[in-house]
């Protein structure tokens, strides 16, 4: 505890909902004002930027189902990594775990004979398994040879990258591209159904609210939920209650891989047809998550929140550079600032200010 | 083709693409050994690589280039420094955001400086008598810029004081418990700060090498994702210095070979080794039963609370 | 009413309302794939839209730069929001996007460059290097000393193959037994791959080098041995003026000019482009030659040029320098007389691709993946 002029501040363990959500919002809002000094630096009225930016993604339908779109890889990345995050798991590989699964679906969607009806499903059946995989590793990884997970599962994006991008200069170049290195187009029956009117791929949608509400209810209701959060709060509590680390951290893993994996199917049967250099297919949405994530404070709903929000900073990217006619670096600036700005405000949800009273102020030695 | 001029040509080469990966690493090394991790050396580099441009394209010298790319390092890592010592801040989150930032800054600021040669670039040295020598001369001593040598200095000098002085043991002791060392009278902040600067200080060498020495001009997103070379070097390397220049160097080699060799292996195979080899070597100290993971400080990532455990 | 009907309407009402001002306002938006400031292919895009846009009253543009290739319909969404009635796309992987959008909005205009898919609103257009690139090789094969030359190329794709093909006939043309070794880098744009492939080359003898990569970085490293090269896409002339020979330059401008105008004045609608596709070369003065606007050949390099001799099977004893010339003004003859793809050809593995007397079809320059004779190193998808 600490005293500033009349004031006390306090510290506390667990900040409320309302205080976290305010916080954030409070550090949205400073990061907004920044970046305004941004665009009046580049000769942009700040207000005429925020009134274009707000018209253009919220004010439209298009520019609301942009904002749906870019979110639906982010919701099934972001819910996954609120599993690994909640078992202390630093899974800094989604975006790997998402070409993982755009590769497996790629596979079943060109070179799998099977019946065009089951074709979806197996694609998303054998994104979710390869994503699995590939989480699974830095897991076993991290257990048996305590290899730290933030570096191998950095490392395994680029790995998965190369793959990538192996797979489509070499042995799966499609032969009607004309020599340019992309896989061919996908069949109809593995691509994805949009809604009416707009190009949002809705059956991965649902799937990513879904997983949202059964990773919530896994946490909250069921015995390997409890255990996930036992190990993730307390390894040596863990010990003690006769939990299996390994075995729980590796289901953790399978699902969070998994769900990322599910994204990269999204990803190639709904947006691009193909698959193509890994950059395109995904533009971060991997390392984007990690923030989504983290901004959801480890609850899978909120994930879907979280992840709403960052699809309108993508798309008021977007309008930046078209409407704005800002260089595209300024994205990058804006979101880096907004980064700066939310981690920032971190310490103030663990901090209450007050009017000190007397006594309070006397007594309260005993804190921290 | 004969052995000696392979040897020759990839050693040399080996130690110019190296050198840009030896001041990041040796900085990351150093800022780890204090227990921060900075993401952000993608974007501390390309800061420095803009400013050293810049600079260098103004003044007309290339040591002033090199001097504002270190500075402008420094000042990076340093906001790096305030969000999670300071602040407490999520070290991986905020050095993802550097490197967001400093990629898109020095674009902005970079518009116009490209398609212009640098009028006073860092050039090679030829080293006197050593230079004229047969194989060694060529493959040592003439195509390098100052930069490769004092690479090297810095970090037989970096690894002198993370383990041979008392400040080293301070740095060390920080990074590894941060409790213990606060209860000496350490000022693990204090501590933190220098570390982290001086890491910053060192990538952005590393940056301002790129633009004002090996490709003497600037363009845009020129540093081409070796910020994540160096995160994975740092390992490879188990955060010793010296072994960071071996480490350096043997990955600059495996980038030339990548082109040399381009007819017999794959290219995106040999592009994937840097990252495979970080996760082996890691892998493999935890089989040695290296108890601290391939040598990680202990407190590495963890914010740190007077009063927490 | 649904969504979609909406938004045509209100589409509809756009275009309209634009048409209605005046058929002849136009506004032009173009979608790149790279920043601006790559100081190559989105480069000059981006200097060929200002000289247009500066050109003509009746014109304003905008421009998108970094655009993924699948996020291209989101942006040409937001541009026909915006008002533009012509959409330029500049990269072969916004083909589908651009055909979906070209379906989805039926009154605007859109071109697409470097790619073959066509509609009634849809264009392609395209200003090709290839034979540029075999008079550069007439010049390298007579400057090489060692018999090498480097060739550092991004992607293997018909494209490239095209121009490293052209490139080493025009080699063998002045020195039948010079290599022309490769090395691919599978990026557009990357300095350090460029500076490392170039040494690998050096390393393996090459004197004279040529390239496909959006910054000068090849020129530099190889200026710095004291090794002459030729310019890529932008003038690249200062960054070593004693080396650089010659180059290839882009005028993307005379495609959007002749576009633009022919939109303007109405030649161009949105019912007629199918068969619209521009394959512009030399004699259009789309592609020239030359490190530097108005420089055709380095003055440093005319004497030596001028110096080499050949005997040539159909000008006798001819100086390199004039045989360059002769070639040059062939291509810039719009009836044209000769081009490096004549046949007898034969690639690298001994097989006849071009019959004796033949050209290569338009079909089959731009899907082209053998490698003429001469050509030294890894060349995936060769047939």
């Amino acid at each position: 505890m600490k005293r500033l002029g009349p004031f006390v501040l306090e510290r506390r363990l667990a900040p409320p909902r309302h205080v976290v959500f305010g916080v954030s919002l409070l550090a949205v809002v400073v990061a907004l004002l920044l970046a305004a000094l941004v665009f009046w630096a580049y000769g942009v009225s700040p207000v005429r930027a925020y009134s274009e930016i707000g018209r253009g993604t919220l004010g439209t339908v298009g520019g609301l189902s942009d904002i749906v779109r870019r979110a639906i890889p982010l919701i099934l990345c972001g819910v996954g990594l609120t599993l690994s995050f909640r078992a202390q798991f630093w899974n800094i590989g989604a975006e790997g775990q998402l070409l993982a699964g755009a590769v497996a679906a790629t596979g079943v969607a060109l070179f799998v004979r099977v019946p065009d009806g089951f074709r979806l499903p197996l694609m998303f059946l054998a994104g979710f398994s390869a994503g699995a995989v590939w989480a699974l590793i830095p897991a076993l990884l991290r257990v048996k040879l305590r290899v730290n997970e933030v570096i191998s599962t950095l490392m395994m994006n680029y790995i998965m990258a190369y793959i990538v991008e192996w797979l489509v200069h070499g042995p799966w170049k499609g032969p009607t591209m004309r020599g340019f290195a992309y896989t061919d187009m996908f069949p109809v029956a593995a691509r994805l159904p949009y809604l009416t009117g707009t190009r949002i791929h809705w059956p991965t949608l649902v799937v990513g609210v879904a997983a949202a509400i059964l990773v919530a209810l896994l946490l909250a209701r069921t015995r390997l939920g409890y255990e996930i959060r036992v190990v993730g709060q307390s390894p040596d509590a863990a010990r003690y209650a006769g939990i299996n680390f390994t075995t729980v951290l590796a289901l953790a893993l399978v699902v969070s891989g998994g769900l990322a994996a599910l994204a990269g199917v999204g990803e190639v049967a709904g947006v691009h047809w193909r698959l193509r250099s890994p950059g395109h297919v995904s533009m971060g949405y991997g390392y984007t998550a990690i923030i989504v994530a983290w901004l959801a404070r480890g609850s899978p709903l909120a994930a879907i929140f979280t992840a709403l929000l960052f699809g309108l900073i993508f798309a008021a990217g977007d309008l930046m550079k078209t409407t704005l006619g800002l260089p595209f670096q300024i994205t990058g600036v804006f979101n880096g600032l907004i980064l700066f700005s939310l981690i920032s405000s971190d310490l103030l949800m663990y901090w209450r200010v007050r009017l000190a009273s007397k006594e309070k102020a006397w007594t309260g030695q005993a804190g921290s | 083709m004969d052995w000696t001029s392979w040897l020759v040509g990839t050693v040399s080469r080996a130690l110019a693409f190296g050198v840009p990966l030896l001041w990041g690493t040796l900085g990351e090394i150093y800022a780890e050994r204090s227990g921060i991790v900075n993401l952000g050396v993608e974007g501390m580099m390309i800061l420095g690589a803009y400013a050293g441009f810049a600079v260098a394209q103004t003044y007309g010298h290339p040591g002033w280039g090199l001097l504002a790319a270190a500075a402008v390092g420094m000042v990076a890592a340093l906001w790096h420094a305030f969000l999670t010592v300071t602040l407490r801040a999520n070290q991986y989150v905020s050095g993802l955001a550097l490197t967001l930032f400093g990629l898109g800054l020095a674009g902005l600021l970079g518009r116009g400086w490209e398609g212009r040669p640098l009028r006073a670039p860092l050039g090679s040295l030829a080293v006197p008598v050593l230079g004229d020598l047969p194989v060694l001369g060529p493959m040592l001593f003439r195509d390098q810029t100052v930069l490769t040598y004092l690479g090297i200095v810095a970090a037989l000098v970096l690894w002198i004081v993370l383990f041979r002085t008392r400040w080293g043991i301070v740095v060390r002791s920080v990074g590894e418990s941060p409790a213990t060392a606060d209860a000496v009278g350490i000022h693990v902040g204090l501590v933190r700060y220098l570390c982290v600067a001086v890491g910053g200080l060192l990538a952005g060498v590393g940056g301002g090498y790129l633009s004002v020495a090996y490709r003497p001009s600037w363009t845009e997103g020129m540093t081409a994702g070796m910020g994540w070379i160096v995160i994975a070097l740092t390992i490879f390397a188990s955060w010793n210095p010296l072994r960071a220049i071996w480490g350096a160097f043997f990955f600059g080699a495996l980038y030339h070979l990548s082109f040399r060799l381009q007819a017999y292996v794959s290219p995106e195979l040999l592009k994937m080794m840097p990252y495979a080899f970080a996760i082996l070597v890691l892998a493999v100290s935890g089989f040695g039963g290296a108890r601290r993971r391939g040598g990680a400080p202990g407190a590495l990532g963890l914010p740190y609370v007077r009063g927490e455990r | 009413m649904n969504v979609r009907k909406l938004m045509l309407l209100a589409l509809a009402v756009t275009v309209v309302g634009s048409l209605g001002l005046g058929a002849q306002a136009i506004k032009a938006g173009f979608i790149y794939v790279g920043p601006i400031g790559d100081y190559g292919w989105t480069h000059a895009h981006d200097v060929a839209r200002r000289i247009v846009d500066e050109k003509y009253d009746w014109l304003s543009t905008v421009y998108v730069e970094s655009v993924p290739e699948g996020e291209v319909e989101t942006y040409i969404d937001q541009l026909v929001r915006q008002g533009c009635n012509v959409i330029f796309t500049t990269s072969f992987g916004f083909i589908d996007g651009t055909y979906a959008a070209a379906q989805r909005y039926p009154n605007v205009i859109f071109a697409h460059a470097s790619g073959f898919k066509r509609a009634p609103n849809m264009a392609t257009y395209m200003a090709d290097f290839y034979q540029v690139y075999y008079l550069n090789g007439l010049m390298a094969g007579a400057l090489t000393k060692t018999g090498k030359i480097g060739y550092v190329a991004a992607f293997p794709i018909p494209e490239l193959k095209r121009h490293i093909s052209a490139f080493t006939i025009g080699v063998r043309e002045v020195n039948p037994t010079a290599e022309v070794h490769v090395r691919w880098i599978y990026e557009w744009y990357n300095p350090a791959a460029a500076k490392e492939a170039t040494e690998a080359l050096i390393a393996e003898g090459c004197d004279v080098f040529a390239f496909t990569e959006d910054s000068p970085t090849v020129i530099q490293v190889a200026a710095e041995r004291g090794f002459t090269s030729f310019a890529h896409y932008s003038p690249m002339y200062v960054f070593a003026p004693d080396y650089v020979v010659s180059g290839q330059l882009v005028h993307w401008e005379v495609i959007y000019d002749d576009f633009l105008v022919k939109v303007h004045n109405g030649t161009y609608t949105t019912k007629n482009l199918a068969h619209v596709d521009y394959w512009w070369l030399m004699a259009q003065n789309a592609a020239s030659m030359g490190a530097e606007m108005g420089m055709p050949v380095n003055p440093k390099y005319v004497a030596p040029l001028k110096a080499f001799t050949v005997n040539h099977p159909q000008f006798g004893r001819i100086s390199v320098y004039d045989l360059v010339f002769l070639r040059y003004n062939q291509f810039a003859d719009p009836g044209i007389t000769f081009d490096p793809f004549e046949g007898p050809i034969y690639d690298r593995k001994g097989n006849l691709v071009v019959p004796k007397g033949m050209w290569m079809s338009y079909d089959h320059l731009i899907t082209m993946e053998w490698a003429a004779r001469g050509v030294v190193g890894p060349w995936p998808g060769e047939p």
